[in-house]
């Protein structure tokens, strides 16, 4: 009897599902499909130029300047690599693991973004910085003052810009991993 | 589930238990429910040729469900929708009003709950069956049967001394 009490305070809450059908669902997923292979067409293409330029002509003629833009594409590339490989591993879970084994994988998976984001995201960033740093005398050379001055401080704003969003994300995610502790 | 056919009737069958099951998750946040509820059918779809059929479809779905509500960790926004139809049996304000506060102190109970009991509790109170529920959360039957009695006994007594 007090058993029915709880179910029927269940079934008072209203039901109100979105308006939405099965076709617009289909439609959604092969829309975020697409965005996925054409995420991943565009990481593979920026790979092989890398391989390709690498072979081509840094390696033949090595200098600071190639040195500086193999540092900064490679470690950008590895830092979306990693990222990628980390969402896609997540969604993979969300489908094939029962609720308990998923809990204590998205413990897991938080607690590695800790060591993403408080020791490989850093390592990254200096890598970048650094090829940037080794291109300035080229740029200072090759281009006029006014466009040199321009790369530098966009530049360092656009460093700026991401690692404040590293920084927002990496706080929200160390909420994540707290709520999910207290859970 | 291969066609586009098959999607549907497997949405038209379930879409009403999910979304009620992403309701309890969201403590009766409507809006995230809805969301939550898009998000697990967009998954069905894209991975359903990785469905082999170890577990039957409603387990799958329901596990995709609770994991995706999981892993969103939003704070949700707390608003308690009144179904009324079932209201309107007895549709009088002071009725809505009990309603209304026992369902939320039912909620603040829930909260109280560590996040396995209760994924299982709205897996209870939605009707779905203790071996589907077991599949789901990963625990033996037995097991699941002890818990669910214990939880429903913990929220009853919640609920009607207020904490």
């Amino acid at each position: 009897m007090e058993n029915d009490k709880l179910n029927k305070l269940w079934e008072v809450q209203a039901n109100e599902i979105a308006d939405i059908n099965s076709k617009d669902l289909i439609r959604k997923a092969k829309k975020q499909r697409t965005g996925q292979y054409i995420n991943i067409g565009i990481m593979s293409l920026t790979v092989v130029i890398l391989i390709i330029y690498a072979f081509n002509y840094a390696f033949s003629q090595w200098n600071t300047f190639n040195l500086g833009l193999l540092l900064m594409i490679s470690s950008l590339s590895f830092r979306i690599i990693l990222e990628f490989y980390s969402v896609y591993r997540k969604e993979m879970h969300v489908v094939t693991m029962d609720h308990k084994s998923y809990h204590a994988y998205l413990k897991n998976y938080y607690k590695n973004r800790l060591i993403i984001n408080y020791i490989i995201t850093p390592i990254c960033i200096a890598v970048y910085i650094l090829g940037f740093y080794l291109l300035l005398p080229y740029f200072k050379s090759y281009f006029s003052s006014a466009f040199y001055t321009y790369i530098l401080i966009s530049g360092i704003i656009s460093i700026l810009a991401v690692i404040t969003i590293i920084i927002f994300s990496t706080f929200k995610e160390q909420g994540f991993l707290r709520q999910l502790n207290k859970r | 589930m291969k066609t586009e056919q098959d999607f549907t009737n497997i949405y038209n069958t379930y879409a009403s238990k999910v979304h009620r099951l992403c309701l309890g998750y969201s403590s009766g946040d409507n809006e995230l429910a809805n969301e939550w509820l898009q998000e697990t059918f967009i998954k069905v779809w894209k991975h359903r040729n990785s469905f082999k059929g170890n577990s039957s479809i409603d387990t799958w779905i329901y596990r995709i469900a609770v994991n995706v509500c999981l892993g969103d960790l939003r704070k949700a926004k707390k608003t308690i929708p009144i179904n009324e139809e079932v209201m309107s049996n007895s549709n009088t304000s002071d009725y809505t009003n009990i309603n209304e506060k026992n369902i939320k102190k039912m909620y603040r109970c829930i909260d109280q709950l560590n996040e396995q009991n209760r994924v299982l509790i709205f897996l209870e109170l939605e009707n779905i069956p203790q071996a589907t529920i077991a599949n789901t959360v990963g625990l033996a039957h037995g097991t699941l049967r002890t818990r669910l009695s214990r939880i429903r006994k913990s929220l009853l007594k919640c609920i009607k001394n207020g904490k």
